[in-house]
Order: structure tokens, then sequence, then C-alpha cells
């Protein structure tokens, strides 16, 4: 039963950490630029939605708000960090630099805002009921799972079935060709980079209620978000989803197995034996140079 | 025609003024430099405005009593609440700096800090890392806060009249968490109890479902759990949402508002010094006082022990100003050995060679939010 259990809550992390990865592998596959502010979004959802629930207002209105924050954010790091480094030439570590010194600021003003010690949105889902003889799981297991597909599901449709969508996947193998087509790549990295930010959203809800939120919380999600991607495939989005699911139930089994100190590391086993093993990762094209 | 380029230093210098100006006023000539050493950001960052609050409060008064003839220019630094943070912290404060007197907390920082403090002579005074090999870590390393096997040994003789005997153990795997393991692995027998699972974590790990499953297994009585900073939270409520309904159990680092106030926290037992606001001696009555009109709330032990920390160093720079003698490291710690007792909050701090501070302890119980003695 102990095994049953460790899959379950390896499912329920999972699938948050899925929803956490997507939206960076997103923008990455789209844009290319390395977003590691991404991890602030997701913070600033987090907190958005905290405040409101904080403020009495129902948990719909809080997401809600939690993102048009992520949007706007998202959009205005694209516009006013991203496109002037791109039109200068800058580097990817000009890039790079740029985007965790925002996600620095961030960090400080949610903790002016919001102090420095832990928060979490009290919801009675989080509470786990005995199904089984030793088997315990809450409400919030059904929710993760669901609001994950339908989450899938409904980028996955856009992306393959609308010509935005397949205008976003073509932008990062041939922008000047997308021109042609008469699409315009500075629109197209507008809908990533606003797509990419919308999906940190769920996650940031589910771990505002689960595991709870704390102003350094950016730093762990671009870990989870960078090795879900290198697993998945560098730039692909079911790829980001079942890497992130992957490394949920990893972190979880291996606990049954060895000692409770490994959990966190088993992922990054994981992540060691893809770059060492599979570098295109899950669904990635290998590259032959 | 305004440039950017323009336009960026102008507000630079406009943002750089106001922040100039209070650090130039204070960088006076012949201030004593204070370094703090304690996290200002990240997951563990909630201890350091604590820990800096009950600094203040002292600062407010050692200046209003005139104590001393020279001003105090208090110098921070992030340890981030890591062993590599506390090394660089401690290597500015002491080579840069050159404070004589740092007050710092973890037992991981302090660890790494002090070969540092002890090569440049400079006093360091813990009063948050409760690592039992923090005692006689160095001569220059004091502490103000009684040690973990402190605290175990207090919570065992409860744990016998609760007839809680089995525990499982949640500990972070640093000197602080080791320290607890050993602690219950030798003090449980003892008592006729034993540790029936004992799982460690790394200082970064969030995610508890996993631990709760395996904790749930082992069958205990009761659920000790040695972690720190935000971790702590995150142990409690999800041992509490994954189905232990056990009592949980930890030591004073449980004490900060963020755990207490979780609803998850409603009975979780924690040891600790004594802290008794309605003692009557000068120093604790003032201290209580003015403490509840600043901060409109009670103080806590930490308040308590950095409160006491400063004082300590008001009290031996006064002694040495009066005798002509330059405050320094080295005449801080003679100052420190010749006196020995001291007026502090909770009352006199009697040091032991070693650098500990024997202190009376007590269990308490989350109630409603707040910590109240139960023993």
């Amino acid at each position: 039963m102990l095994f049953l259990q460790l899959l379950v809550s390896g499912i329920q992390t999972g699938a948050i950490y899925a929803l956490t990865a997507a939206g960076f592998a997103l923008i990455f596959g789209a844009t290319r630029v390395f977003h590691v502010a991404h991890g602030a979004t997701f913070a600033l959802a987090g907190y958005t939605f905290l405040a409101l629930s904080q403020a009495g207002f129902p948990w719909f209105l809080g997401a809600g708000a939690a993102l048009v924050v992520a949007v706007a954010f998202g959009l205005f790091m694209d516009f006013f960090v991203y496109r002037p480094i791109q039109r200068h030439e800058g580097s990817f570590f000009t890039v790079f630099v740029a985007a965790f010194g925002m996600s620095i600021v961030v960090q400080s003003l949610i903790e002016i805002g919001f102090g420095r010690g832990f928060a979490v949105v009290a919801s009675p889902l989080t509470r786990a009921h005995e199904v089984l003889p030793g088997l315990y799981l809450a409400d919030i297991f059904w929710v993760a799972i669901g609001v994950a597909l339908v989450m899938f599901g409904a980028v996955t449709l856009f992306l393959e079935r609308t010509r935005l969508g397949i205008g976003l996947r073509a932008l990062s193998e041939n922008p000047e060709l997308l021109r042609a087509f008469g699409l315009s790549s500075r629109r197209l990295s507008m809908v990533a980079f606003g797509l990419g930010s919308a999906l940190a959203v769920p996650g940031a809800v589910l771990t505002a209620v689960t595991s709870g939120l704390q102003p350094a919380i950016s730093a762990q999600v671009m870990l989870v978000s960078l090795a879900a991607a290198v697993v998945g495939g560098i730039g692909s989005l079911r790829g980001a989803a079942l890497a992130g699911l992957l490394l949920g139930v990893v972190e979880n089994l291996v606990v049954s197995v060895l000692d409770t100190q490994w959990s966190a590391a088993a992922g990054f086993v994981v992540l060691f034996a893809f770059i060492l093993f599979k570098p295109s990762g899950l669904f990635g094209q290998a590259v032959a140079r | 025609m305004l440039h950017r380029r323009s336009l960026l230093a102008a507000t630079a210098l406009g943002l750089a003024s106001p922040l100039a100006a209070p650090r130039l006023a204070r960088a006076q000539a012949g201030a004593h430099v204070i370094g703090t050493l304690f996290p200002m950001a990240g997951p563990n960052a909630e201890y350091g405005g604590i820990f800096t609050s009950g600094i203040q409060l002292a600062i407010e008064h050692i200046t209003a009593d005139k104590m001393l003839q020279r001003p105090i220019d208090l110098r921070a630094q992030d340890s981030q609440g890591t062993p590599q943070g506390g090394a660089v912290g401690m290597t500015k404060l002491a080579n840069v700096d050159r404070a004589p007197y740092v007050l710092l907390g973890f037992t991981g920082v302090s660890k790494a800090a002090a070969p540092i403090g002890t090569r440049n002579k400079t006093v360091m005074i813990n009063g948050g890392g409760v690592g039992p090999d923090l005692a006689e870590l160095s001569p220059y390393f004091w502490n103000v806060i009684p040690l973990v096997n402190q605290e175990v040994q207090a919570m065992l003789p409860w744990l016998q009249a609760q007839k809680l005997l089995k525990i499982a153990l949640v500990y972070v795997d640093d000197p602080l968490g080791t320290g607890v393991l050993s602690e219950l692995k030798n003090g449980l027998p003892g008592i006729g109890g034993q540790l029936v699972g004992s799982f460690s974590i790394p200082p970064a790990t969030q995610q508890f479902a996993a631990i709760a499953a395996r904790v749930r297994d082992s069958k205990p009585d009761a659920v000790y759990f040695a972690s720190y900073g935000a971790q702590q939270s995150q142990i409690v409520k999800q041992l509490r949402d994954n189905g232990v309904s056990q009592p949980l159990l930890t030591y004073s680092g449980g004490s900060i508002p963020s755990v207490q106030a979780l609803p998850e926290a409603e009975g979780l037992v924690l040891s600790g010094q004594a802290a008794d606001w309605t003692r009557e001696d000068p120093v604790t009555k003032r201290f209580v006082t003015d403490w509840r009109a600043k901060h409109n709330s009670e103080p806590t032990a930490y308040h308590q022990n950095y409160y006491n920390g400063m004082r300590l160093f008001g009290l031996l720079a006064q002694g040495l100003e009066k005798a002509g003698k330059p405050v320094d490291g080295e005449n801080l710690r003679e100052e420190w050995l010749r006196v020995k007792r001291f007026a502090l909050v909770g009352g006199e701090g009697v040091f032991e060679e070693r650098g500990t501070m024997s202190m009376p302890m007590q269990i308490n119980q989350v109630r409603g939010g707040r910590s109240q003695k139960i023993a």
C-alpha cells in the first residue's frame, strides 16, 4: 500500500510540476528566449491569488486576477526587457542576466509586500481522507489532474488547429518565412509570452493551496521547469508536461526503496541520465552536426 | 532633448541619494561597528527580520541611556542561512568593516563563520543556532540561547508523562538535524521509548507527501521535526494534509509567527527557554513594555536573545570605555571573562567557560495561534 500511496502522491506532485514547466517550455520553444523570469511570473501569480483570497474574494476571482498579473508581467518582460536587448543584438548571457535580475526585483517586492515568511491559502480540498486502508487521497488530487488535462488539451488544440498556434510553432524555426506568409514574428512572440505566462497560473494557484508560497519560490520553479524542459526535449510542450509528471512520480517513488534524503535528488538523477543517454529528451529532435 | 543615458543617470542618482545620506551620516568617525550575519533573503529570511528587531530595540535603549561614549554603527551581511553565505559575510564583516562584535544565527552559518571570526579576534554572539556543537566552538564564540541537546532533554520527561514513547523524526540533514537525531536516539531508551523512524531531508525540500506516507507507515505516537524557516511550515501543513494525525513536536525554531499562525500547527508542542514576561526586574520589564508599545505584539525568545546579545555588547563596551581601554574583540573577551554575570532580559545571565549560558527550559503548545506554556 505504501507503493500505491507514493505513486498517487507522485502523480499529484507531477501534475503540478507539469503545469509549472509547460509555460517555460512553450516560451522557449517558440521564441528561444531563456525566460528565467518565468519563476517570477509563477511567484507573482501565486501571491496575487493569495492576496485576493486573504481579502475574502472567491477563488475564481483570485485566479482571474492571477491570470491578468501573470500575462501582464510576461508581456512586460517581452516588450521592455527582451526586445530592447534583442534590438541591440544582446547575447544569450545578457538576456539571462536581465531576466535573473528581474526575478530578484520581483522577489524583493514580494518580500516588501507580503513579508519573508511562508504563506498558504487554506482550503479543505487539501485534507486527505483514507479511501482504502493505508491509502490517503485529498480532493485536490482530482483537481490537479483535471486542471492539467484540460490545460494541456486546450493548448495542444490551439497549437495544432489554429493558424496562430501553427505560426507559434513555426516561429522558432524560420521567422523570415513567417513574414512571407503575412505573420508578424513580434505579434507571435507576444502570444508566446502571454500564453506561456498564463500557463504558470494553475500551477501557482495549486502550489499556493498545497505546499504554500515563500518569496524565494521562483528559484525552485525554475529548477523544475529547466529539468522538465531538458528531459522532455527542449521546446516540446508535451515533452515538458510528461517530464514534469515523471519527475514528480520518481521523486515520490524513490522514497520506497532509498532514504528520504534522496527524494529531491532522484529527479536530477533522471535529468543526468537523459543528458548522458538521450540528450534530445523525450520528444526533442536529435540534431546532427 | 533628454537622452536615455542622462535619464538613467538621473534616476540612479535620485535613488542613491536617500540611501547614501544616512549611510554617510552613520559612518561617522569612531563609531562602534557591530556586524549582523543573518539570512535576509530566501526561505529563511523571516528569521533575519526577527533577529534584527531584537537588536534594534537594544540599540535604542543603549542610546537612550547614554551607556556608550560613541555611537553604534550596525553593518548587516546576508548569510542566506547557508555555511557558504556565512563564510563570505563573516569575511566582509571582519576584514572590511573591521567589526569587533558580530551577532549571528543558524548552526551551519555559525560553524562556517567561527574560524574566520576567531582568526580576526572578533566576538561572535549566537542567539538563534542550536546545534549541540556550537558549545566550545571558539573562545570568541558565545551562545545566548540554550542548545538543542538541552531542548531535547527538556522534552523527554514530558513525553514520558504523556506516554508518547514511539517517536518518528523528520530532520534536516545538517548539524542541527543530526544533533536532534543523536539526542533522541540516546535519550528515548532512558524513558522507555524508541525512535521508530528517522527521515532525513535536504534543507531545500518543499514536497513532503512521500515523507508523510513513510511517517504514517512507522506508526509513531508522536512526530518530531527538526528544521527551520519556511520548510517548517511546509512540513506541518503537508504532514497534516497527508493523514498524519499524531501530535507534532519540535524545538524553539518553531516559535516563528508563520508556523504558529498555521491552522495545522494547532496543538504543536515545542520546547524552548523559559520566557517569563511577568518578571519584575527592571531590564525584563523595560524590554517587554517597550516591545509591546513598539510592535503591538508579544516578544518571542528570539527577540529576547538578540536583545540580550546586543545589550551584552553595551555592558562590555561600557566597562572598557570607563577603563580607557580600546573596544576590540580581545578586550571584549577579557571583560566578558572578568565579569561573567550580566543583568539581561529574563534575569541574570551567567556564562560558562565553554561559551554557553545556562537557562531554565519550558514546554509550550500552540493554542489559537500562540505559544502557551504547558510544562
